[in-house]
């Protein structure tokens, strides 16, 4: 599902964020990719949605080589990739309705179809009764679970979460990872990046760690 | 384009234009500004060119009698000259009238002529003819029909004047173009920057919407939209505060050349319809020359 061969990504002329990464990540698995500040783990995400692209070597997402995807392919591959980001990206003028609703409306859904399924999800999260609250108006574990309905709502190939419980009392950071755990059982490939132990102690998940750029 | 998408393109742009009221409240100020000044000199175009029409339309033509007509004779040239469209008799000059005339002229040096044995001024008809009611051969016409009367000695009237106003007239156009796209050109530098800020304030909402999928159209024409609405309302404003303008000039300004009051005129309705397409797409320009840098990566 995700491939990255030998991938280097550099910011200006000495800053290397990723150092020869090689990555393999197959449909249906769950991954988390660790380490400390600055590892590198983030950079490893935007490479693979392609809101960064590699300085150098191969970065492959269901089957499209990201070096040569055009502006359109790379939007239609976007919508199979949900995305959680570490600081939530959601529209602070939109609802949180329109914020969901939104990754729908950018497919072209019809509108009563977006309603039915934008009501599910959020049912699903338990924000129902958010719909109409503005982001700022929300807690940061409300925020969190807007930024994955929005994630979800397309029933993604790939969730990639940076940092999903970074901001979370152990309380909503179990809820979050349950689920996760819950969409990763309905088919989805699952990446999630985090430098929290904790969340790592007890998993049997398979772990690729990151320090200063590299796998180790 | 699906209609879906673009009721939500509609639906979006209406929203922005809700949600961030205050810049967009001053990127349609500023944008009437700019409108303003380009309404402006158009409207002053119009009325420049309104006037030389006017002026150029009647054509004064002075017919020269040989010897003061007696009643009889004066009627029959009267009824030729009637006998042409567009002609009107202002007044019969006798000889008489011809040197009293010339007497107001000349004022304190009026003393000169008392050393005149005789008149020797003619006696002459005024006439006026519409240029609109025949070409520009019918004062040929009318005067080498008129010169044929005996008693008529010559017929003038001032060609130069037509060629003069055809000439201006078309130096007007050549101006009004050049000026016209000039301050189209400052307007639409002004529309486009004062959209960069609107768009530059939602960059973060450019970058959300394509990372989730969004195409560059989608995110794109929302905001055309927008620009299209910001240019129109622009426009609309110019346009109310350029005939407020127009009305406190018109009732306070009475504009004199010679004994003629130069009436003023508004923009046409057809102008009027054509500035604000003229808005809508300098706004709409604006938006995509603004958003032409959020689109580069």
């Amino acid at each position: 599902m995700i491939q990255l061969f030998h991938v280097y990504k550099t910011f200006g002329s000495k800053n290397s964020a990723l150092i020869d990464v090689s990555l393999r990540v197959s449909k249906g698995e769950f991954v988390f990719i660790t380490g400390p500040s600055g590892a590198g783990k983030t950079t490893l995400l935007k490479i693979i949605f392609c809101a960064e692209k590699a300085t150098s070597g191969q970065a492959l997402v269901d089957g499209r080589n990201l070096n040569r995807i055009s502006e359109r392919e790379l939007a239609l591959l976007r919508r199979r990739i949900g995305v959680v980001f570490q600081d939530f990206k959601l529209l602070p003028r939109r609802t949180v309705f329109e914020n969901v609703a939104l990754a729908l409306e950018i497919a072209g859904l019809p509108l009563s179809l977006i309603r039915k399924k934008v009501h599910q999800t959020l049912r699903y999260l338990g924000l129902a009764n958010k719909e109409g609250y503005y982001p700022p108006q929300l807690s940061g574990g409300e925020q969190q679970r807007v930024a994955l309905a929005r994630a979800i709502i397309n029933n993604p190939l790939i969730l990639l979460a940076d940092e999903p419980t970074g901001n979370l009392d152990p309380d909503l950071t179990m809820e979050i990872m349950a689920l996760l755990r819950e969409i990763h059982v309905k088919g989805t490939t699952v990446v999630v990046a985090t430098h929290s132990q904790e969340l790592l102690r007890d998993t049997r998940r398979r772990i690729v760690s990151l320090s200063k750029g590299r796998i180790v | 384009m699906k209609i879906t998408f673009l009721r939500y393109s509609i639906r979006q742009a209406m929203a922005n234009i809700f949600n961030n009221r205050l810049v967009h409240l001053i990127g349609v100020g500023t944008m009437a500004i700019a409108f303003l000044i380009f309404d402006a000199f158009i409207l002053s175009f119009v009325n420049l060119s309104y006037w030389t029409e006017e002026r150029g339309r009647l054509l004064s033509m002075s017919v020269y009698f040989k010897e003061e007509p007696d009643r009889i004779v004066l009627e029959d040239v009267q009824r030729e000259l009637l006998g042409f469209p567009g002609v009107t008799i202002k007044r019969f000059i006798s000889k008489d009238d011809a040197m009293e005339d010339l007497r107001r002229q000349l004022g304190d040096e009026a003393g000169l002529l008392d050393g005149l044995k005789e008149n020797p001024l003619p006696a002459s008809l005024e006439i006026t003819f519409s240029r609109d009611k025949g070409g520009d051969s019918i004062p040929h016409q009318l005067k080498r029909r008129l010169e044929r009367i005996d008693i008529v000695d010559e017929v003038q009237y001032s060609q130069e004047w037509i060629e003069r106003f055809q000439a201006i007239m078309e130096a007007l156009k050549i101006v009004g173009i050049v000026v016209g796209g000039l301050l189209f050109l400052a307007a639409l530098f002004i529309i486009t920057n004062t959209i960069k800020l609107t768009i530059y304030s939602r960059k973060d909402e450019i970058e959300i919407l394509k990372l989730v999928g969004a195409t560059n159209r989608f995110v794109k024409i929302p905001f055309l939209i927008e620009g299209s609405i910001q240019g129109f309302l622009g426009g609309s404003l110019a346009l109310i505060l350029l005939f407020v303008a127009y009305m406190i000039v018109v009732a306070r300004v009475d504009l004199r050349i010679g004994f003629a009051s130069l009436d003023f005129v508004f923009l046409p309705t057809q102008y009027i319809a054509l500035l604000l397409v003229m808005s809508s797409i300098a706004g709409l320009i604006g938006s995509t020359i603004s958003l032409g840098r959020f689109f580069r990566i």
